[in-house]
Order: structure tokens, then sequence, then C-alpha cells
């Protein structure tokens, strides 16, 4: 058991007696922050729109109480008849128009008399038609939308749902307007799971491939095995460490990024769209062992890899396919819903991007959490023992 | 004198990739590197294996040092067998050869410490050790650098003294003067003659004839993986010398003369 704990210690001081190691991972982070804060500044930058201009809604059918509201919002509104939509519609795909609403003839009193419980149908329907390219039209938008919303609060959920067409139209505007709680748990949970993925992956990738098929290419591994040194606690020692040195690089990158998110997200200096203290401390030790057992696993499955592979070219090479795999089930985190089958919890990485995007939106079942991080654990202990077979196999130590 | 290592007809046979059966121009699938190969050693002596390229010899003592197995035969070390039990082997030998190599980044100093923990030395013993080794091979001028910036001596000397961190009794040495000018050569065989008046068994390879003549109390002759002569060198040497006899049971043996 002491010789884990003698390679662990060895490791380490591998890692952290090499400046630039230590260097490259903290500089990384410092590029991440700033290519972060960058685009999101040149993205506000495009997507700003323009300061002295004055938002006009056309619309059809408008009655007094909407016409109200919009006017004391600050939008001009200009009524005109159903057949002039068209050519209005021209106008906004020119630019030249921001947005036009069409209300369905007496939209007030068929939203007042509706109610979901006693009536039967559709709830009113509104279609506001808007260009996305045009950042003007595009805020305008934004604008009228959430006045509608607003509208629709004030009729105290007596319908469900208006349908507004040209946004999505599985996406129906939720009767209840979103908590900021809600709005910053869909952004962060939308992306950050494939950013912690990422991030731990190629944390990872720095290191163990380094560690394993870099010493058994140039002869420091064999030197190990022909002391008594047991192969499974040299397994052990090697995954315990990368995994703990892995943990800090995916630490210090995603401190970066959720520094930086707020720039990124056009937050600006309030940076009222990121509030991370929205999660309990529940949510942090779940995000913490999701995060962990991936580690593990991650670092056991690029270990093996590692220990194929006759050189850390070689290595790299073997583990760049696994990589895009890794990016790919990430991405899936970034849309849909979570997963809610147990079963799927037990799939490696797929089984960790649901598990973080259902802790970071606030929307998980403990069962499944825990199946993933057991399912890693589980998996990761098979690779030691794989990895201790590998170590005992001359075939693989010593293939030329 | 009593048999303190003893191989009984060891085989290795190597399954030979499509690659190396180019660079080796065989139409074989499979080489046989060890081929029924016994010797024993006694206590206290210093056993040459002799050999040309390729004989078998590196093979023969990876198999001894357990880093790889054995098809068939098996050998016994100090009570162990290399085959059920080479932890224990592990412990007892130890085992030096330039394809193990010291890890770049640390210094000999940094190296010694923890292979002596792996070893499960106690710390004062560890450090007791390690100030007679380095000084006695010079690596204390040297403790505190690289082993990256060390020259090939310096490499050599370092990984000597690390070999022996834990006092085995029985040393085992693939080409010991490899690569080594003849003031560290002579610093190395000194030292060899030193564990042996110490009472360790040493058992070393070479293609060195000389090596052999100056260094060995007792001597066997590898070709092709066969044992074909294994005797004290006062026998082997009796009629002819080392050289003339190896030219004679490589002809018996290949089956032509050289
Ligand atoms: N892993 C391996 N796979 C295939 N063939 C091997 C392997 N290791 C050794 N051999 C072959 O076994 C034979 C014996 O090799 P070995 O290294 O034991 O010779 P040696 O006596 O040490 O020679 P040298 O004096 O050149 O060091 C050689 O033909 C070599 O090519
Ligand atoms: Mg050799």
């Amino acid at each position: 058991m002491s010789g884990i704990a003698t390679v662990m210690k060895k490791e380490f001081a591998r890692f952290f007696g090499d400046k630039r190691m230590v260097l490259s991972t903290l500089l990384s982070a410092v590029l991440i922050y700033v290519v972060y804060s960058f685009m999101g500044t040149a993205m506000q930058d495009m997507f700003a729109p323009d300061v002295d201009h004055t938002p006009i809604v056309y619309a059809v059918n408008l009655e007094a109480p909407i016409e109200q509201r919009l006017q004391s919002a600050g939008l001009s509104v200009r009524q005109i008849g159903e057949n002039e939509v068209d050519s209005v519609k021209e106008r906004i795909s020119q630019r030249d128009v921001d947005v036009v609403a069409v209300f369905p003839i007496g939209f007030v009193e068929l939203a007042t008399a509706f109610n979901p419980q006693t009536v039967g149908g559709l709830p009113p329907n509104v279609e506001v038609f808007f260009n996305s390219t045009d950042p003007n039209s595009s805020n305008t938008f934004m604008r009228v939308v959430g006045l509608l919303d607003e509208y629709e609060a004030y009729l105290s959920n007596r319908f469900s749902k208006f349908d507004i067409n040209r946004i999505d139209a599985d996406m129906p505007v939720s009767p209840d307007l979103a908590t900021e709680a809600d709005i910053s748990a869909t952004i962060i949970s939308s992306l950050m799971p494939m950013l912690l993925m990422m991030f731990l992956f190629t944390g990872c990738m720095a290191l163990a491939p380094e560690s394993i098929a870099g010493e058994k290419e140039r002869g420091t591994l064999a030197t190990l095995l022909v002391t008594p040194l047991g192969r499974s606690e040299l397994a052990a020692g090697k995954i315990l460490s990368l995994a703990v040195l892995s943990f800090l690089s995916g630490l210090v990158t995603t401190v970066a990024t959720i520094l930086a998110l707020p720039n990124l997200m056009g937050g600006g200096a309030d940076g009222a769209i990121v509030d991370v203290g929205i999660y309990s401390t529940t949510d942090y030790i779940w995000l913490g062992v999701v995060i962990l057992s991936t580690i593990l696993l991650s670092v056991a499955v690029i270990s093996i890899i590692s220990a194929f592979a006759k050189s850390v070219k070689e290595a790299n090479m073997a583990i760049s396919p696994l990589m895009v795999i890794v990016m790919v089930v990430g991405v899936t985190g970034m849309f849909g819903g979570i997963a809610e089958n147990p079963m799927l919890y037990l799939i490696p990485f797929y089984s960790s991007v649901q598990s973080m995007s259902g802790i970071l939106a606030l929307d998980y079942y403990t069962t499944n959490v825990a199946i993933s991080s057991i399912s890693n654990i589980v998996y990761a202990c098979i690779g030691g023992i794989a990895l201790t077979k590998m170590f005992n196999s001359e075939k693989v130590m010593f293939s030329k | 004198m009593s048999v303190i290592l003893k191989t009984e007809n060891l085989e290795k046979t190597f399954r030979l990739t499509a690659k190396q059966q180019k660079l080796q121009n065989t139409k074989a699938k499979t080489l046989k590197a060890v081929d029924n190969l016994s010797f024993e050693a006694y206590k206290g002596e210093i056993f040459g294996l002799l050999g040309p390229n390729g004989a078998g010899k590196t093979t023969t003592l990876r198999i001894l040092a357990t880093l790889i197995k054995a098809d068939g035969g098996d050998a016994i070390i100090d009570g162990s067998s290399v085959k059920t039990d080479p932890a224990a082997v592990r412990s007892k030998i130890g085992f030096l050869t330039s394809e193990l190599k010291l890890e770049d980044f640390f210094t000999p100093n940094y190296l010694f410490d923890f292979f002596a923990k792996l070893h499960n030395i106690p710390p004062d013993v560890s450090a007791k050790r390690k100030e007679e080794l380095f000084a006695k091979f010079g690596v204390d001028k040297f403790a505190e650098v690289k082993v990256s910036n060390l020259s090939t001596g310096m490499k050599q000397k370092s990984s000597l003294v690390i070999s022996i961190v834990h006092d085995p009794n029985i040393i085992i040495f693939d080409e010991p003067t490899n690569g080594l000018d003849v003031l560290t050569a002579k610093v190395v065989t000194d030292f060899l003659m030193e564990l042996k008046e110490q009472g360790k068994t040493i058992i070393v390879s070479t293609h060195i004839f000389s090596l052999v003549e100056k260094l060995c109390d007792r001597a066997g002759v590898i070709i092709n993986g066969k044992m074909t002569a294994c005797d004290t060198l006062e026998n082997l040497t009796k009629e002819k010398s080392l050289e003339d006899l190896f030219f004679d049971l490589y002809a018996e043996t290949v089956g032509e003369a050289v």
C-alpha cells in the first residue's frame, strides 16, 4: 500500500517541480479568460442595437389596452391593415422595419375570456415577425414578446399560453415569467457541461500519455518494474495522482471560464446573468462527485490507451478520436431535455454530461446522478485492474 | 560452495512480427531466443554469460529479473522461483541494464530516496547507504544535477548505485562496461570485485572475452540460446584460449566455420 503513496508523491514532484508544466496550465487558464471575454465583447458590439434608434412596431388589429402597453414602454406603434402585412415583412427582411405583430380580431376579449379549464381549443395566437440578423429588429422583438408576457401574467394565468410563431412553435412562451435563477441555470447548464467535459478530458490528456507512454518509451517504467513495487500499486498510484493533477488543472480552467462567463454572455461588469449563488451546497457536492468520478474514468481510459502505445505521439494519436467522441457527447448536453431513464446513466461520459446538465439546470434525480458517479468509479476500477494486467504483460511493456 | 541461483531448462520463444521477420531476414514466425538453458551460480562468485550478439544473454537475464516470463523451465534465486514468486525475487536481486533508465527530470539524490522507499528501506539506513555509495562512485559531485544533464558515465554510475540501493545479495548486470570509457569501466569492474569480496553473487553478461577472463570465476558460453559450455574459467581455458574455444563451439553449434 505504501507503494501507492510513494508513486503519487513522485508524480506530484514531477508536476510541481516543473515550472513549465505548472506555467502552461496557468497560462491556458489566462488564455481562456482573455479569449472568452474578448469573444463576448466582440459579440456584444456586433449584436447591440443602435442607441439612437427608435423602435417601431407595425401591428394588425391592435387594440387600445395593448397599444398603451407598447407605447408606455417607449415603442412607437403604427397600425396597418391585414393586406399590408406581406409588404412589411419584405421590409423587415430588408432591415427597414423592426417587427410586425399580427393580432387576431378581438384579441383582448378572446384572451380575457380564455380559460383552459373550461374552454376547449387553442388560446388566441399572436404572430410576431422579426429579422434575427438585424440587432434593432431582434431587440424590438424581445421587448414586444416581453410585454405580451407581462400582459399574459396580468390576465392572471387564465389561459395557458400564447403561441408566438417565428420564435419556435415547440417552445411556447411560458405563462410564468422565468425567475432570475432559472435564466442563470439555463445559460450555465447548456454551456458548462460541454466546457467542463472538455477541460476535464484535455486536462487528463495533457498528463497521462506523458506519464505512462512517455515513461514506457524512455525505459523508466521498466526500472520501476524490477523493484518490489506491486503492479497494482503502480497502476493505482499513477491513476490517482494523474486524477488529482487533472482535477487541479480542470479546476483552474473552470474558474477562469466562470470568471469570463459574464463577459461572454454580454452581462458586462454587472455580471447579473451568471449567478453561481443559485446552487445549494448539495448541488455543489453532487457536481464535485460527478466531476471527480468522471476524471477517474477519463484517466483510467487514457492510461490504458497510453500503456498500449509505443510512444507519447502514438498515444496522443490513439486518444484523439476518443476526444472527439467525448466532445460530441458534451455537445448533446446543450440540446434537448435531461435524460430520465436510469439505464442511460450507465453509459460512460454520456451519463456525466447528463448529470452535470441536470445539476446545473437544477433539474436532476439524485439516484441518476449517483448511478452515474458509481458506474464511473466502477469502470475506473476495472480500468485500474486492466492497467495492472498490462504492467504485468511483457507484450505490452516490452513490445518493439 | 552452495548454489544460490539455478536455472532449469529455461525456454523463451518470441513471436516475430512481419517487420522483425524482414529485419532478421527470416521466414520463421517464431524465434527461440533461449533454448533449454540450465546453469548454476554459486554463492560469492562472479558468473559470466558469454555470447555473441543475439545469443540470448539479455533475454536470459530479463527472465531472471522477472521482467519477462519464460515459456518453459524455471529459475530459483535464493530460494524463490521467478515463476511463482517474482515479487520475492525482485527484493533479493539488483538488476542493471542499459535499457532501464532513470527519469531525466529528477536528480540522483531524489531518485536514490525514491527507490529506497520502493524497497521499503528505513530512511536512516538508506541515508547512510546513500552517503557511502555516492562518495565511492563520486555521485556526490553531481547528486543535485538532473539526470538529463549527466554524461553517459555519470548516468551509468547513478544507475549502478540506485540498482543496489537495497543491498541485494545477488546482482545481475547486463553488459556492465558497455559505453563506458576505460576509467569508468575500471571503477565498475573494481566495484564488482569488491562486492564479490563482501560475499555477494554477481551474474554478468558480455561479449567481451577479456572481461570474462579478468572478472569471472565461472562462465557459460551461450550460442543461439543454448548453453554450449559451462565451467570454471580455469577448466574452460585449460587447453586453449577462451577466444579459440568460442570459435570451436560456434562452429560446432552453427555448423560452419567462421
Ligand atoms: N521482444 C522481442 N521480440 C522478438 N524477438 C526478440 C525480442 N527480444 C529479443 N528478441 C530476439 O531474441 C534474440 C536474443 O536477443 P538478446 O537480446 O537476448 O541477445 P543478446 O545475447 O543480449 O545480444 P546482444 O549482445 O546483442 O545484446 C535476438 O535474436 C533478438 O532479436
Ligand atoms: Mg544484450
